[in-house]
Order: structure tokens, then C-alpha cells, then sequence
């Protein structure tokens, strides 16, 4: 039944990314308790080793803790995503060297395809990237090989559960294959959401193994060709194949959490126009244009108002043309204003992209085309200067003002492996 | 003779990659080339290579100065001889990796600095080894 051996798919993945990159690059941190807090210093959402060790929980929000952490002696860090994109960035290309194929699947983690060499026994490849990736990044990573991805998924998880894996395991190579996907609860599997894994738990279907197992008929009547396709993954069929160029995005969004929530209409616009230059620049860099420009504001999940508004401009022709984009993220942020909610988070939607390369403009006379190049050259070149010197050397006047709405990253570590400026320093 | 169009009796303005609107074309201009790139013939892991700048004089003799830009690789496994990073007790250390007696030791390059003994420290990594160090004169 199986397909043949010859392929497989190993999903790896850094081990504690954000905690590792971090104390990679600063000495200090080094065999030291660290978390990381979410955006706005809201909760851990990444812990080293030795904070794990200490016990401190994933998710907690970082107030409950504060005093514990400090008596503790932990270090606390707000995340810094120019570091770990560009550590990620790293750790994708030196992976590239050592595989056919990859699909990047988040910042920490990728699938691979490889071919099995005549021994079949992968244990040797897999030891040699890790130890690589160790030495060049300092980041640990997983190796979780299987047949197919949700197989390779399942033996990632395995290789970290497992203590004498070492890091790594072969799903498709254990000899008591029952045992190992019996230790897989069904809310684990990859592709099964919180809905999927009640019903099978109403069904009395509580692992891999008994998934595996269930009847057929049962999966199509309820879940169709996406569970059955699960489950021929799970026998070992190769159904998803490892994506290259993963499709290109269907929207972009740039939001952020205020450091403290909002009332005011000028900051409201002001943050939704921050965002606007962003997401336009981004759709730029990927020479996609949108025709669909939504924004929107909502109030704290925590707080008593529950309020959320959004409200969108349908465009003619797809631009990306930040000044435009400006113009109606502005009246839009009129739109959704409120004076009576205090908002916590904002942000702006570029739906309905269509690729800049292929646009067909419809019906435009000669001066309008002249401007849609006029307009094109300027941001081309606001981009190249932004990219030349830093960030926002050039930027729209409406972002100069002081940014009180500004997310709190009180414990930013720097951007060390990326700007000449902040590099370490070598003391001794 | 190519530049002359005879059935509109005109001359083509030849295209070049500079723009020269009068007089005659650059004879450099078939020659033009990309600048060169330090990053390309400097780096050659450029995924595993890191920049640290100096502070203080500890490789004087080694002729690393205070301020100079250190490049790292950090793929390359470190040698005897090879100048390297080290972190040690919490910092960032630069040193020579030198062998004595058939021990492997870390070496001060300024007499002022004690050498560094591997067995007299528990928390210590290897951390890249240097492969330029680059100084401003200005």
C-alpha cells in the first residue's frame, strides 16, 4: 500500500526561535532564563530552556508574573522581529543546501523533500543539518521525517517527546509504527481544528493510530475529501505536495496593538496612516496592487465595550500608490471613528491583489498614464532610498507627529545582525 | 556605418547604458561593469557570517584595534593559529586559539592581557572564527 520509499518529507523546525536567536548574538543571555513577550509586552509567548525548566507557562500575560520573573532573575524581552526575520531568513537558505525541495512553512519552521539514500536510513543526514545549523546559528533544531507532511508533522512532534530521539525521528522507519501514533491525541494532527477533533472525540476516535484506523465511509460523510485525504497521509499516501512558491497572498494586513488604548480621532487616523505606508510599501515589494482598502479598529477583547467597526473603498483600477492609498485610508478612519470606545488595536486590509506586472489599466487616456508613471517612479524611488539609508528616511509628514498610540516595547533587544549601529561589542 | 538608417536618412542615436547626449560615446561604455561588491569578495557564507565591532585594545599586536569592524564566520570550525570569538562569563571575547604544551589556550595579542586557560572556567563557547578585521584610518 505504502508509495515507495525513495522520497521523504522531514519537517524541521527551530527549537525556542525567538529565545535561541536572542541569545545567540548576546552573551549575556547565554545558559540564562529568557522569555519573550508577544507585541505590546503582552504575554511569553517564547521561553528558553532554562525558563521552561523554571516552570514559567507559555501564554501567561507577562503582569501576572512580573515579580516572579524578576525574583527569578529572568530575562524578560520584548520580540524583536528585525532579528528574527533575519535569523529566519538565515536559517531557510543554509536549510536550502541540504534538501530538493523546501516550502518556508512559518518564520521557525520548514517541510523538506530529500532522497532516501540506498541504506534508507535518513538518522545520519538529519544529524549532520542539525549540528550545521547549530554551529552557524547557534539555534537547535527537529527533524521530524516521514512519508508526508502530516507523517512528518507527527514525527517532529515525536522527536521532541521522545528522550533518547535525540532530536530527530523517522516515522517511516520504526518498527512499532502502532505504539508511536497512539501516543498522537487527535487534537495534535495537523489539519485537525478544535471542531473536527470534538466530533471524532464523540466518535470514540482519541489518537493517530485510531484515525488511521476508522472507517472511511464514516470520514467522507462528515469531513469529505479533506479528511479523507488526512487519512490517506496518515497511512502513508503522499496527498499535499511540499509548495515552493506558495501562492501569492490574497490580502495583506499590517495592524498593531495601541501601547495604551485610544479615544482620539487624530490618533486613530494617524496609526491607521502609519500602517497604510507600511502595507502599501509591502505590496510593492511583492509587485502586487489592490483594488479593495478596508480598515479597522476594535476595542480590548478584556474590556467591558465590545466594539469592532471596519469599513472598506472599492477602487476603479488597483493601486499602490501610497498617496492615494493615504487619501482614502484617512476618510475611511472618519468612518469607523468613535468617540465614545476607547480602541485597542488598528489596522489596514489590502484586499483583492492583483500582480502590478500583468495589470491591464482599462480606460485611461494618455495623461492619466503619464501620471500612474510619475506617480510610480516617486514611490520607486522613496522605496530605494528607504532601503539605502534606513527605514523611514523618507515618509509621509501625517506619521511625524508624536506617536502617542505607540506599542510598548519597553525591553527591545537590539537589531544586532542587522544594522551596523547596534552590532556587538567585543569587550575583553 | 550600422548607425546609418538610409531610408530615413537620420542618424540612430546609439543606446548606452550612460547617458550621453552629446559628443562621441564613451569608449569605456562596452566595458561598463558592475562595482565592485565587497560583501561578494569578502563573505563567502554570508548566512553564517556575523559583524562585531572592537572595544579596547587586547589584539594590538595582532593588529586589531579599538573601533574595527570584525567580520565572523561562524560555519568555519576554529583552528590553532585562528584569531576567534569566544563568549566567556556573559561577554563577547576576541583571542587567538593557541596550543602549548599540547593544550589548547586562548591568547591575549597585547602583553597587558592574560592568556585565558580553558580549565579554569566552566561557561565558555567558541563562538565564530574572525576572518577580517577591518580598521578606518580617518
Amino acid at each position: 500500500m505504502r508509495i515507495s520509499n525513495i522520497d521523504a518529507i522531514a519537517l524541521i523546525d527551530a527549537n525556542n526561535f525567538y529565545a535561541s536567536c536572542e541569545q545567540n548574538i548576546n552573551p549575556h543571555l547565554r545558559n540564562k532564563p529568557v522569555v519573550i513577550l508577544s507585541n505590546n509586552d503582552g504575554c511569553i509567548i517564547a521561553r528558553s530552556p532554562e525558563a521552561r525548566a523554571l516552570k514559567i507557562k507559555m501564554g501567561t500575560p507577562y503582569f501576572k508574573v512580573k515579580e516572579r520573573l524578576n525574583k527569578l532573575d529572568v530575562a524578560v524581552l520584548s520580540s524583536n522581529y528585525s532579528l528574527y526575520g533575519d535569523m529566519s531568513r538565515r536559517l531557510m537558505n543554509l536549510l536550502k543546501n541540504y534538501c530538493e525541495q523546501i516550502e518556508i512553512y512559518s518564520i521557525d519552521e520548514a517541510f523538506v523533500s530529500i532522497s532516501r539514500p540506498n541504506d534508507e536510513n535518513l538518522y545520519p543526514w538529519a544529524r549532520s543539518i542539525r549540528s550545521l545549523i547549530y554551529q552557524n546559528l547557534g539555534i537547535t533544531i527537529t527533524v521530524g521525517i516521514g512519508e508526508n507532511k502530516v507523517r512528518a508533522k507527527i514525527a517532529n512532534k515525536l522527536a521532541k517527546n521522545i528522550d533518547y530521539s535525540a532530536g530527530i525521528f523517522d516515522l517511516a522507519r520504526t518498527e512499532n509504527e502502532n505504539n508511536y501514533l497512539k501516543r498522537i491525541s487527535i487534537d495534535k494532527i495537523w489539519g485537525v481544528g478544535k471542531q473536527t477533533s470534538n466530533w471524532l472525540q464523540s466518535k470514540g476516535i482519541k489518537n493517530a493510530r485510531e484515525l488511521r484506523d476508522m472507517e472511511e465511509n464514516e470520514i467522507i460523510k462528515k469531513l469529505g475529501i479533506v479528511g479523507k485525504r488526512l487519512q490517506l497521509e496518515l497511512k502513508g499516501h503522499r496527498c499535499l505536495p511540499i509548495e515552493k512558491n506558495k501562492k501569492s497572498k490574497k490580502e495583506i494586513q499590517v495592524s498593531r496593538s495601541f501601547g495604551t488604548p485610544i479615544t482620539k480621532l487624530e490618533d486613530l487616523t494617524q496609526a491607521l496612516a502609519t500602517h497604510a505606508i507600511k502595507a502599501s510599501e509591502k505590496m510593492r515589494s511583492q509587485n502586487l496592487q489592490s483594488s479593495d482598502i478596508r480598515v479597522f479598529a476594535r476595542t480590548s477583547k478584556y474590556s467591558s465595550q465590545n466594539y469592532q467597526r471596519s469599513a472598506h473603498r472599492k477602487l476603479t483600477s488597483a493601486t499602490d500608490d501610497t498617496n492615494k492609498i493615504l487619501k482614502i485610508v484617512v476618510e475611511l478612519s472618519e468612518e469607523i471613528y468613535n468617540p465614545e470606545y476607547k480602541f485597542s488595536k488598528a489596522g489596514v486590509l489590502m484586499q483583492d491583489l492583483t500582480n502590478s506586472e500583468y495589470l491591464q489599466q482599462s480606460v485611461i487616456n494618455y495623461k492619466s498614464q503619464k501620471d500612474l508613471k510619475k506617480s510610480a517612479n516617486l514611490m520607486r524611488t522613496i522605496d530605494l532610498l528607504n532601503k539605502r539609508f534606513n527605514n523611514n528616511a523618507i515618509t509621509w509628514a501625517i506619521t511625524k507627529n508624536p506617536q502617542s498610540w505607540k506599542m510598548n516595547k519597553n525591553f527591545l533587544s537590539l537589531s544586532s545582525t542587522t544594522d551596523i549601529e547596534q552590532i556587538p561589542t567585543i569587550v575583553k | 556605418m550600422d548607425s546609418f538608417d538610409s531610408t530615413t536618412k537620420k542618424f540612430k542615436i546609439p543606446l548606452l547604458t550612460d547617458s550621453v547626449s552629446a559628443g562621441f560615446p564613451s569608449p569605456a561604455d562596452d566595458y561598463t561593469e558592475e562595482n565592485i561588491d565587497l560583501n561578494e569578495h569578502l563573505i563567502s557564507n554570508p548566512f553564517s557570517t556575523f559583524f562585531l565591532r572592537v572595544k579596547g585594545d587586547s589584539m594590538i599586536n595582532a593588529g586589531i584595534k579599538d573601533k574595527d569592524l570584525i567580520i565572523v564566520d561562524k560555519s568555519l570550525t576554529a583552528k590553532p593559529g585562528n584569531i576567534i570569538i569566544a563568549m566567556i562569563d556573559g561577554e563577547f571575547t576576541i583571542k587567538r586559539l593557541s596550543i602549548k604544551n599540547n593544550e589548547l589556550y586562548l591568547k591575549a595579542e597585547n602583553h597587558n592581557y592574560p592568556d585565558f586557560r580553558f580549565k579554569n572556567h566552566v561557561d565558555v563557547q567558541i563562538w565564530g572564527v574572525v576572518i577580517y578585521s577591518i580598521h578606518s584610518y580617518l
